[in-house]
């Protein structure tokens, strides 16, 4: 075993279990086997040409117009948004699990319950209707792999929509300050501010993913050994997945609460976070804070997203 | 444990030239493709499967693959280099993990089957059976995945960043599975009949 943790945590060398497993010997493989392979070969269809590009509309940065936004992203830092919340303070809703998962399989009755989505800036399309249904709990490992899949491709379209829109704010924000004459952050700190941001989105992403492979892996698992999913169930380890245990726990406290006590936990969320920008922003040169300390003092752009980190919770809509 | 394994270990360049005459349809290169690289996979896929007719399936359907896809390899590996050996093992792991999965919807409950043996029944033959079915019955009783994984690292030795790799996986969640298969995996050898507590390393 080459790797040094196989053989702390592992199967020890010349133990009980390793001698055990070192009988499984392999067969040779047959001698004419290249030539059976190069004769199943001569009927193999020609290869399909390459698929065309698809659109760039998924494609992040890969337009002018991306390329735009995202320098006036930095903005978002430069208001100390990014760092401060702002991107949970979008007007996104928490759909429930039923809704989601009827937008996933593509269940009409359940579809026509779902909220309207605020409009797109970009006029994006909601996500395609899938191929093939997926009926009843999930109970094999070809379903539950559809069903992430589509749960990604949903989760991917709307990580777009919700980035397009944030960059849209942060770029009419700019435009509207610069139309009036109030600080705004130079090309300069646009620039590192816009390369903070992205590594933050950068970072923020990696970690929901691997958290959420592994709670994958652990619903894989669980299916494989013959449990069964209901959709409820998969939807909410899929949104808690990416979300620290502390905040797990937030998500399923705030499920508990009445709207009133979640109205409540949200206004002393916000208030809680604009002390925390007060603290941040003293992190910040001078310079940089003159630029910053007007824009944390604009109202901020208010929404019913919850006092939870609402953009780790990332939902499938 | 791979003490049989390619010997011939080449260059990125070289894989890329091997793919490229593949993807052009060059026979001798497909030849030299399944030299280098099919006692590996049918390795793997026989360690995966627990029979030699299976793991002969896999194989050749991986090797084939190869012959389908090398144009699109040879695209998609232009810039970073393209190595051969990676991509094939993530191919025959998926065949080998679709393979059990439909087997075990095909009969959920089945024992594993008995080899039948074309050997004579020296003594020294049917110990070293013996020691084999009691190996593969251990693996055989993982899920898939973990049995995977199991092949992959102690079997074939691979780093664990490699063998999730071949799993497609990110290198925590492999680690999470692994953890998860070696837990099992002593498990069943502690449970096994007449085994005595503790016997387990």
């Amino acid at each position: 075993m080459s790797d040094p943790e196989n053989e702390q945590n592992g199967i020890a060398k010349g133990g009980a279990l390793d001698k055990a497993l070192s009988g499984y010997h392999v067969p040779a493989l047959s001698n004419d086997f290249a030539d059976r392979v190069v004769a199943r070969s001569k009927d193999r269809p020609e290869p399909l040409p390459s698929l065309r590009k698809g659109t760039s509309r998924n494609r992040r940065w890969s337009t002018a117009r991306r390329l735009t936004v995202g320098a006036l992203a930095a903005g978002a830092l430069a208001s100390a948004a990014a760092a401060t919340g702002v991107l949970g303070d979008l007007p996104i809703r928490l759909l429930s699990p039923e809704q989601i998962w009827s937008s996933i399989t593509g269940d009409e009755q359940e579809s026509a319950r779902r909220p309207q989505r605020l409009p797109a800036s970009d006029g994006a399309e909601a996500a395609e209707a899938p191929e093939t249904a997926i009926e009843g709990p999930i109970d094999s490992s070809q379903e539950l792999e559809e069903a992430f899949s589509r749960i990604d491709q949903a989760r991917g379209d709307r990580r777009e929509e919700r980035r397009s829109r944030v960059d849209q704010r942060i770029d009419e924000t700019l435009e509207q300050r610069r139309e009036q004459g109030l600080p705004a952050p130079t090309a300069e700190q646009e620039e590192r501010l816009r390369n903070r941001l992205e590594q933050f989105r950068e970072k923020r992403d990696a970690t929901l993913e691997e958290r959420r492979a592994t709670t994958r892996e652990e619903l894989r698992e669980r299916v494989e050994n013959g449990e069964e999913l209901t959709p409820r169930e998969l939807i909410r380890e899929e949104r808690a997945g990416g979300l620290r245990p502390e905040a797990r726990e937030r998500l399923e406290e705030l499920r508990e609460l009445s709207p009133e006590e979640r109205r409540e936990r949200i206004r002393q969320f916000r208030e809680r976070r604009q002390e925390r920008v007060g603290q941040r922003l003293r992190r910040f040169t001078p310079e940089e804070r003159s630029s910053i300390y007007d824009d944390t003092n604009d109202e901020p752009i208010n929404g019913a997203a919850p006092p939870i980190e609402s953009e780790q919770v990332d939902q499938p809509e | 444990m791979s003490g049989d394994s390619p010997r011939h270990v080449s260059g990125s360049n070289e894989e890329t030239e091997l793919v490229r005459r593949i993807a052009a349809r060059d026979e001798e290169a497909f030849r030299d493709a399944i030299a280098r690289h099919a006692t590996l996979m049918h390795r793997i896929a026989y360690r995966m499967m627990g029979n030699a007719h299976d793991a002969d399936d896999i194989t050749q359907e991986a090797m084939l693959r190869l012959w389908d896809h090398a144009p699109r390899l040879i695209e998609k590996g232009r810039a970073a280099g393209l190595k051969l050996a990676p991509w094939l093992k993530r191919v025959t792991v998926n065949l080998a993990i679709d393979r059990l999965r439909v087997a075990k919807r095909l009969s959920a409950n089945a024992d594993i089957p008995e080899q039948v043996d074309h050997e004579p029944l020296a003594d020294a033959a049917i110990e070293r059976r013996e020691e084999g079915q009691a190996a593969r019955a251990l693996i055989s009783r993982l899920p898939e995945r973990q049995r995977a994984a199991i092949v992959l690292t102690y079997y074939e030795e691979l780093p664990n960043a490699e063998a999730a790799d071949a799993m497609d996986m990110n290198i925590k969640a492999f680690e999470s599975l692994l953890f998860r298969a070696r837990a099992a995996l002593r498990r069943g050898f502690e449970n096994e009949p007449g085994r005595v507590e503790g016997g387990a390393s």
